[in-house]
């Protein structure tokens, strides 16, 4: 069977939640790999929420949020850009493919955007294989 | 001061029942591969700067060239985490096994006398509160300690202190079996039946003469000469003038004013044995584990409630230098500490415990 | 460079004055600890405690980890060396103690010793400055010449390995980790309480020293340590297992120093980079 990678997908309430509400309504095709969490707004999002989805078997995270200039709270998208920029460099930095991590500004209005968003991240996750980088090993916890 | 002594004549007596072995120091490798072939072996590992027991996987890795190790070898009877239960949960309950408790005979070398003097205190708490803890017992009955004096010629490290607590650089006390070096050999002598056969089952050993007998219990002798820090302690005095200073806390918050809060102390020491549970899930499966904790940590006393009655740092501070030199004193009649130094050395401040119990002393 | 004796008696002078004139009610320098190779971080209320202070090249512990110990508006003068003083201007900056209720006693020195292997701290593991960046009284001559190199010049062999070989790396550094705390404890910086690592609900890590839970601890702080770690290289120097924390640390520095042009505590007028944000902002940094 083809490897089908497990996507978390945080998404912000007002804009990139809705966005794919509305792939979903305008009945656009796109791959099912995204689970996807909604928050208020992606400056919610705590970066030990994409460690841990690595760690739980995640193979890609995908955050999406209002574009910048656009927030629904004004600013909040500002400083969460600064916070998972840092969060990359820190995946990086461990070892950790930094394509498995993705920040996307997705409008209500773009539905397509995110349906061809999902579609290519899936498409480089397939070539990429299985995340285990981060992975807890199912039956063993023991401490190295 | 700490137990009762053997004295030296004691051991001349009983001469010829002694097993004396001795081993040349290029040998070494033989000794440690005919070691591992008993069980699981336990030794001295360099690994960067620092000098760790370890569990032996490739014989060279075990060196005898170290002072003493950053922790102490009290993991190998009470590893930091162990699974007691493991389980998985069902849609009602869950499927539960106790891991079954089984030691296979071990052996640690290269103890030093403070470190194998810790293992009897622990004894007295897991083994002697009425309440045996079958993890330790199991583990305790199956190894054999192999013991390592300290060189005479070599100047104690400065935060040494185990004098104070009536343990000489080369007490033969703890050990089964006690290791003395002599240029390039080891000599090693059975103390205990455990520690003799041991000697008797392994080919890899000569004989020694009456002259390494002489070096051995000169090496002895002159270690009682090798003096560490001292200060005039006896376990009840101290006990009671910690108590009787348990209100004075000014003074506690001076002595222990930079101290972090960290759990280094507790976790380097030879003589520390708290601990918590804590089922820990993952997937629907899981263990109930049994994991060291601190009594400096800030949630070691926290209630479900929210109160802490040890909220502030020198409260917690206080309650280690209580335990060891004084509760421990009156619920099992021996100083709960052997003078390692290591809490000393691993402090990230250098906060020194004998200070505080010297000035407490004096008080 | 001021010879160190002279920069203890400089700053006995000072502590003395401070407290004789009531300016300070505490004045958090060095004692002599078990022996003079292990001084111990010491606080003097009094004029009579200052005869206890010390300083010489093993006084490394960074003393603005004891500044958020203290009620608010406690007159405090503290001794710190050019990274300590970038702590002191971290927590100014995040509002954790007042510039006014402090006497910053600067001290310009370079080849300060760890106390537990005596060697030298260069920039290797600090941030190789030699002066503070903030001080009322200096309590020696200022270094014109810190030496060459960058702090993060050390990196460069952790850059240049690919991704597979630096998680190797540092899944066996985090492995050792046996969650004693010491590196959260000694930071200057690691001020909350309680910390996510003490917290129950939610828990976000075991609490035994799991390989998980250790990735995740050291992880969140390397993030909670962004753009504000001022590189005193504490955290690897109380690590009883020799975790070269400070690597981890040095690279967020640098990046941070990158993406938003601010290095940590420099000035006590900056924002914290995280919690800020800037117009030339772009969307670059996500790439």
């Amino acid at each position: 069977m083809d490897f089908e990678p497990k996507i978390l997908g945080i998404a912000c309430n007002w804009c990139t939640y809705t966005g794919a509400d509305l792939a979903g309504t305008t009945r656009l095709k796109y791959p099912q790999n995204v689970r996807t969490v909604r928050v208020m707004c992606s400056s919610r999002i705590n970066p030990s929420f994409i460690i841990r989805a690595f760690q739980l078997g995640a193979d890609g995270v995908l955050v999406g949020g209002c574009h910048p200039g656009d927030c629904h709270y004004g600013t909040g998208n500002l400083y969460a850009r600064r916070k998972l920029a840092i969060t990359k460099k820190i995946l990086e930095f461990a070892g950790m493919d930094q394509k498995r991590f993705r920040v996307e500004w997705i409008s209500a209005s773009e539905g397509n955007k995110y349906a061809e968003i999902v579609e290519e991240f899936t498409r480089d996750l397939k070539a990429l294989g299985p995340q285990n980088t981060f992975r807890i090993e199912k039956d063993s916890r023991e401490r190295i | 001061m700490i137990g009762s002594k053997g004295s030296l004549n004691a051991d001349h007596c009983e001469k010829e029942k002694v097993v004396f072995k001795k081993i040349t120091l290029e040998k070494l490798g033989d000794l440690v591969s005919a070691l591992k072939e008993k069980g699981p072996l336990y030794a001295p590992v360099r690994d960067g700067k620092a000098v760790n027991f370890q569990k032996i996987t490739k014989t060279a890795d075990v060196t005898l060239d170290f002072y003493n190790t950053v922790f102490s070898p009290k993991f190998v009877f009470f590893p930091q985490t162990e699974d007691l239960i493991r389980y998985t949960l069902q849609k009602e309950g869950a499927q539960a096994e106790p891991v079954p408790i089984a030691a296979s005979p071990s052996v640690i070398l290269g103890v030093r006398p403070c470190d194998a003097k810790s293992f009897e205190i622990m004894d007295r708490h897991f083994l002697g509160a009425g309440i045996i803890d079958p993890y330790w017992k199991n583990r305790r009955d199956n190894t054999v300690v192999i013991g390592y004096a300290f060189d005479p010629a070599a100047p104690p490290d400065p935060a040494d202190f185990y004098n104070t607590v009536g343990i000489h650089a080369a007490d033969t006390e703890g050990s089964d079996v006690f290791m003395v070096r002599k240029d390039g050999e080891l000599l090693l002598k059975g103390i205990t039946k455990k520690g003799e056969s041991l000697l008797k089952g392994l080919a890899v050993l000569d004989a020694a003469s009456a002259q390494d007998e002489a070096f051995f219990d000169e090496t002895i002798r002159k270690d009682r000469g090798v003096k560490t820090r001292f200060t005039e302690i006896t376990d009840t005095a101290i006990a009671a003038k910690l108590v009787g200073s348990f209100e004075k806390q000014e003074i506690w918050e001076e002595m222990t004013a930079s101290c972090i809060g960290c759990g280094t102390c507790t976790f380097v020491c030879p003589t520390c044995y708290c601990f918590d549970i804590n089922d820990e899930t993952l997937f629907r499966k899981g263990a109930r584990k049994r994991f060291w904790d601190a009594c400096m940590f800030t949630d070691f006393t926290l209630e479900a409630s929210g109160h802490n009655p040890r909220p502030r740092i020198f409260q917690r501070y206080r309650q280690k230098v209580c335990h060891k030199y004084s509760y421990h004193v009156t619920k099992y009649g021996c100083i709960s500490c052997v003078g390692c130094g290591r809490c000393t050395r691993s402090c990230p401040v250098n906060i020194d415990i004998f200070s505080i119990v010297e000035k407490v002393a004096n008080l | 460079m001021t010879n160190i004796k002279q920069i203890e008696e400089n700053l006995k002078r000072e502590a003395k004055r401070l407290l004789e004139s009531k300016e300070v009610s505490v004045v958090l320098a060095y004692a002599r600890g078990y022996d003079e190779h292990h001084p111990l971080p010491y606080a003097a209320r009094t004029a009579g405690e200052v005869g206890n202070l010390i300083f010489n090249e093993y006084c490394t512990y960074n003393l603005a980890r004891y500044l958020t110990k203290y009620p608010p508006k406690t007159k405090i003068a503290i001794a710190v060396k050019a990274a300590d003083s970038r702590a002191v201007v971290q927590l100014i900056q995040e509002e954790k103690v007042k510039k006014e209720d402090l006497v910053i006693l600067g001290i310009p020195f370079i080849g300060m010793k760890d106390p537990k292997t005596g060697e030298e701290i260069d920039q290797k593991t600090t941030c190789h400055m030699a002066n503070p960046v903030l001080y009322d009284i200096l309590l020696g001559e200022e270094i014109r010449d810190a030496g060459a190199g960058s702090p993060y010049d050390v990196l460069a062999e952790l850059e240049a390995m690919d991704q597979a070989a630096r998680w190797s790396f540092w899944e066996k550094e985090f492995s050792k980790c046996i969650r004693c705390f010491a590196c959260r404890k000694a930071c200057p910086m690691c001020y909350c309480d309680p910390c996510f690592m003490d917290a129950s609900r939610p828990r976000w890590a075991d609490k035994s020293p799991t390989a998980d839970g250790n990735l995740m601890y050291h992880l969140t702080r390397f993030y909670h340590l962004a753009g504000r770690c001022i590189d005193c290289g504490e955290c690897s120097r109380a690590c009883p297992m020799d975790i070269p924390l400070h690597l981890f640390h040095k690279k967020m520095a640098k990046e941070c120093e990158t993406m938003f042009g601010q290095a940590a505590g420099m000035k006590i007028d900056d924002k914290p980079v995280m919690v800020n944000y800037g117009n030339q902002d772009s969307d670059e940094m996500l790439k």
